[in-house]
């Protein structure tokens, strides 16, 4: 485990009287690839532009590299690639002239990797950014963000409007910052965007953060679709009291059920006490499985 | 160009400029153009003289003498159109400062690097000053040189004068619009309170002599230190520009401050 790079305790951010965030600790070391989670609303954006000194928290600390993140703004800056939700960018200017420009005032001049990055995103940099497309624009933010090396990549929902196929050499690209021992914090609000890069992911929910956890930890709990048919009717009971199985649904020699891989074992040899016609056990998508576990937890907050 | 903010700013600038220099170029061309039948018609003066006191106090043109090239250069363009233009410039880069970045989103990239906010803002008053002074330049060029195609003669130490307090007259309001839109973010309040403070400024000032009561305001009015001395005969008022100057300061530093303190919400 490495050192935190990102430290948030107790921290509050109220906008008039609506409170986007209420009380959110969160740690984020080293080496993460953390993915923070939530719907629209939740507080995604809130908690990386309190992380990247653009507001100020109505309570609590934000630390970054162990540095106030309001006050040594600037100084944290200078480590940092960040992403806005909401990519803008100079119509009137080429991409080459955002790389310069940002690179400029990044204090490194040319950057020699933008033309690398550009070219692996399969991004021309010498249109004007009015005639880029969407997800173009995207790729530009993504090659300003990653150009000058930083420690840390602060990504506010930075694959939406990306196709699959960039969206891939996307994770790459972060999967390679983060083995050099880079950190990255990238919010969406869909696991699905995440789920190839992220190392833990945090959930957020009306501004309260709900949980974090490592995504090994949720695969480990991936749901499998167990569905059996029997050769006579079973009851549920025995089928319903196995540790971690869920929605056990029974219509007379059939039954269906969801089961982590931990229950698979006691839900089989419960099964096997019966004569079996047929078995079929599917794993579920990942964001099924994260659904069915933390819009639980979101709705205990709430 | 493309090294720091104040050098992006002024490279912004480029085509936008080239147009106000034109429409300087082409205007003073007008005002020009007009003097040979204004001169020959005395009727011109007869018709000031009659108006109202207040209408000409308000024109800031009490005493103007419109038969001589000074009297109708001060009457016809620096009593109005010429304020209007450098205002509207000066407001316009003010504005486009902060709030025009905010309101199209762009000071994000300005805002995640290490460059600190309040050198932002200064980089961009810096920028807004030198365009005020270069189009009150080619504005004073202009006449100078355009009138003498009509015998339009204008002292050009004096004219170099009025166009320097014509500037600092602009760069009051500039950094007015500079101020709100770095504290608010808000880009047609910006635009609004200082188009809403030089109506009144203006009235203040070419009413001050009128209404006892509004005398002791009359002074404070950056339409005062303007044109209150008559800079096409006195040349420099350096109370005037003193003022003018500390207002600006003043103002720009204060947007400073207040940009590093507020919130950028998204
Ligand atoms: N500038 C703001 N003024 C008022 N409310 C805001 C502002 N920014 C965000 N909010 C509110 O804070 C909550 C969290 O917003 P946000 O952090 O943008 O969520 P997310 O990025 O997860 O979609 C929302 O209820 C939103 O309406
Ligand atoms: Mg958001």
């Amino acid at each position: 485990m490495g050192a935190a790079v990102i430290r948030c305790e107790d921290v509050t951010k109220r906008f008039g009287t609506t409170e986007a965030l209420g009380g959110v600790d969160l740690v984020v070391e080293a080496g993460d690839v953390f993915g923070y989670l939530g719907p629209n609303g939740a507080g995604k954006t809130t908690t990386l532009r309190l992380v990247m000194g653009m507001i100020r928290p109505t309570s609590g600390r934000v630390e970054v590299f162990g540095l106030d993140a309001w006050r040594d703004r600037s100084a944290i800056h200078r480590r940092v690639g960040y992403i806005s939700g909401d990519v803008a960018l100079y119509d009137r200017l080429t991409g080459q002239d955002h790389v310069d420009f940002v690179g400029h005032l990044q204090g490194l001049g040319r950057p020699p990797e933008a033309g690398a990055l550009a070219e692996r995103l399969g991004l021309g940099l010498r249109r004007p950014a009015r005639e880029l497309s969407r997800g173009n624009r995207q790729k530009l933010a993504l090659v300003l963000a990653l150009m000058t090396r930083p420690e840390l990549l602060v990504l506010d929902e930075p694959s939406s409007g990306l196709d699959p196929m960039v969206q891939r050499e996307f994770h790459t690209l972060l999967a390679q910052h983060a083995a050099r021992g880079g950190t990255v914090l990238l919010s969406s609000h869909v696991l699905s965007e995440v789920q190839r890069v992220a190392t833990r992911i945090g959930v957020i929910s009306r501004g309260r953060l709900v949980a974090v956890e490592r995504l090994d930890d949720v695969r480990a709990k991936a749901l499998h679709h167990v569905e059996v048919q029997f050769a006579s009717p079973v009851a549920a009971g025995a089928f319903e009291t196995i540790e971690g199985v869920r929605d056990v649904r029974i219509e007379g020699a059939l039954l269906r059920c969801d089961a982590p891989q931990s229950s698979l074992d006691p839900l089989l040899k419960e099964v096997s006490r019966h004569e079996v016609v047929d078995l079929t056990c599917i794993e579920a998508e990942l964001e099924e499985t994260f659904m069915a576990y933390y819009t639980k937890a979101a709705a205990d907050v709430a | 160009m493309l090294r720091d903010v104040l050098l992006k700013t002024l490279r912004d600038q480029r085509r936008s400029y080239a147009a106000w220099c034109l429409s300087v170029v082409l205007l003073v061309a007008m005002y020009v153009a007009l003097w040979p039948s204004i001169r020959d018609q005395p009727s011109m003066q007869d018709f000031l003289d009659q108006m109202p006191q207040a209408l000409r106090n308000l024109l800031a043109t009490s005493g103007a003498d419109m038969s001589t090239p000074v009297g109708y250069i001060q009457v016809e363009f620096l009593s109005f159109m010429g304020p209007i233009l450098v205002i509207l410039y000066a407001v316009l880069a003010g504005s486009g400062a902060v709030a025009g970045e905010e309101d199209r989103r762009t000071l994000d990239l300005l805002l995640a690097t290490p460059v600190a906010r309040s050198r932002i803002v200064v980089d961009k008053a810096v920028a807004m000053v030198l365009g005020a002074l270069g189009l009150t330049t080619l504005l004073g060029v202009a006449l100078l040189l355009e009138g003498t195609f009509v015998g339009l003669d204008l002292p050009a130490g004096k004219v170099a004068a009025a166009m320097l307090h014509l500037a600092l007259l602009g760069l009051v309001f500039g950094a007015l619009s500079l101020l709100v839109g770095a504290a608010t973010g808000r880009l047609a309040l910006s635009r609004g309170v200082p188009a809403f403070v030089a109506v009144v400024a203006y009235v203040v000032n070419g009413l001050g002599g009128l209404v006892s009561w509004l005398e002791p305001f009359q002074k404070l009015s950056p339409f005062f230190q303007y044109a209150g001395h008559d800079p096409l005969h006195a040349g420099v008022s350096w109370l005037g520009v003193t003022v003018a100057v500390a207002t600006v300061a003043v103002l720009v530093v204060g947007g400073a401050l207040a940009f590093e303190r507020r919130d950028v919400a998204s």
